[in-house]
């Protein structure tokens, strides 16, 4: 069924016949969560990373304050499916606003990751130690994310987004 | 089979016929290629012993530029970006990292539109043609004017001016990285459908929270900058627990970069000193009214070191908590 979501909201799936992924998504479980993935990578590739939380949540609500209804109107689907096209169909930006991210959003790109990483080998020797005997990776890094022209971006370490919980 | 996109090009052929052995005018020509072409492709980069391969996609449709860049090998990734914005799609065991980051020069939109800052600090010379991806190439050198930066070769499509390739030399005029298409093809299409990730229903997909930040008065200043060389950026950042603010400083002469990283030293951590050559970057560290120095660069060791020595404070403030 994720498949027919993901083939939806591509376009490759009849708007007719998806009245069961509707349905599925409002019954929560594995769909509900593609559905918050799909929103989390629009909202990505549109800017909105700052308001990401709180958007899902609003969709969430809007879904779960529903009726649930087994057989979903005409109406009510197309209203839906207007709403996933306009989310990623419109990825392509035709639109004046996509991928304006405002400057606050900009400059704290890819962060607290390296800083968080500094963490490690704490000791109460204060004596300064051999730049090369601790690589100093995450600077590495975010000199790469952050230069102008970044060839050595392609290289980069994956290391300093390894922040997995 | 190299199709040609409508407009631009055919102006930029024209302009380039006047000026055929100048290169300037061609790294300019070249400059603007990289942005105003529609191509797709696959290059290679290769700094020391690591290689990547990536395919490329550029479209500029009506004044804006998309790319989506899917690097191959390694941790693939697929890259897309907008003017200056870009997002990564990274997958990691079961999930899918989406990261955003500000913009880059990325290959082959290497040289900045505007030429000046390069012009004071080195100098350009036509070289000799070569055959990359297929296309005829014309080099161009660009040999620094001092010690304080690696020099270039640039090569530049003979017909559409696109940067094919480019190689960064140390002065024993060894290569210390290179990158260039070993295939490319010129796209007559304004048909956006590539410009989004392939979604993979199997994966969960996570963005990377980015730390707040405020922005303070600066309680430092880099006294005496290397010549040529410009900030270009500053990135401030929280750090996460501490009431003391990271500070990431970007200086350009234009083509060469380099970042110095300023923080204040955590009680019970060991600052870092000294100097390493990580493949092309030299890194420098330094320790400085209990702050910790770090300048990275892809430029001589001296440069680092210069700028690394540079950092003065103006006193002591909150920061040093």
């Amino acid at each position: 069924m994720k498949d027919q979501l993901s083939a939806l909201i591509d376009g490759e799936f009849e708007i007719e016949d998806s009245e069961h992924i509707f349905t599925s998504i409002k019954s929560g479980g594995e769909l509900k969560e593609a559905w918050h993935h799909y929103h989390l990578i629009g909202d990505a590739m549109r800017g909105n990373m700052h308001m990401h939380y709180d958007f899902s949540a609003r969709v969430m609500e809007a879904l779960e304050a529903e009726p649930t209804v087994l057989a979903v109107s005409n109406n009510e689907v197309s209203e839906q499916v207007s709403t996933i096209n306009t989310i990623y169909k419109k990825i392509p930006f035709k639109g004046t606003k996509v991928w304006s991210i405002a400057a606050s959003v900009a400059a704290v790109m890819f962060v607290g990751l390296m800083v968080m990483q500094q963490q490690f080998g704490q000791s109460e020797d204060l004596s300064p130690v051999e730049i090369a005997q601790s690589m100093p990776m995450e600077y590495l890094a975010a000199h790469q994310a952050a230069a102008p022209s970044g060839s050595a971006y392609y290289i980069q370490t994956a290391s300093y987004t390894e922040q997995d919980k | 089979m190299f199709l040609r996109a409508v407009s631009g090009i055919t102006c930029l052929i024209l302009s380039v016929s006047a000026f055929a052995n100048d290169p300037w005018q061609m790294l300019e020509k070249t400059a603007y290629a990289a942005r105003e072409l529609n191509y797709e492709g696959q290059f290679i980069y290769q700094n020391g012993n690591q290689v990547r391969t990536v395919q490329i996609t550029h479209m500029n449709n009506g004044g804006r530029e998309f790319t989506r860049n899917m690097v191959l090998d390694d941790k693939p990734r697929e890259v897309y970006s907008q003017g200056s914005d870009i997002v990564i799609f990274q997958p990691r065991n079961q999930k899918v990292m989406i990261e955003k980051r500000r913009g880059q020069n990325l290959f082959p939109a290497m040289l900045p539109t505007d030429l000046q800052l390069i012009k004071s600090s080195y100098t350009a010379r036509l070289s000799t043609t070569d055959i990359v991806a297929g296309r005829p190439a014309q080099i161009i050198d660009l040999v620094p004017k001092d010690a304080f930066r690696y020099s270039y070769k640039i090569w530049t499509d003979s017909e559409f001016g696109l940067l094919v390739k480019m190689t960064l030399l140390n002065n024993h005029n060894e290569t210390l990285e290179q990158i260039y298409f070993n295939q490319l093809s010129m796209l007559n299409s304004q048909d956006l459908n590539w410009f989004q990730p392939k979604i993979d229903v199997s994966k969960n997909y996570v963005i990377e929270d980015a730390a707040a930040v405020t922005r303070v008065t600066d309680d430092w200043i880099v006294a005496q900058l290397p010549p040529g060389y410009r900030k270009v950026d500053h990135i401030q950042r929280s750090i996460p627990g501490k009431s003391g603010l990271m500070n990431q400083v970007i200086f350009s002469d234009g083509i060469a970069s380099v970042s110095l990283f300023i923080e204040p030293i955590t009680k019970g951590k060991r600052p870092k000193m000294g100097h390493m050559l990580i493949g092309s970057t030299n890194i420098c560290a330094n320790v400085i009214d209990g702050h910790q120095i770090i300048v990275v660069g892809e430029v001589p060791a001296e440069t680092v070191r210069q700028i690394s020595k540079a950092v003065t404070f103006k006193k002591q403030t909150a920061n040093n908590q």
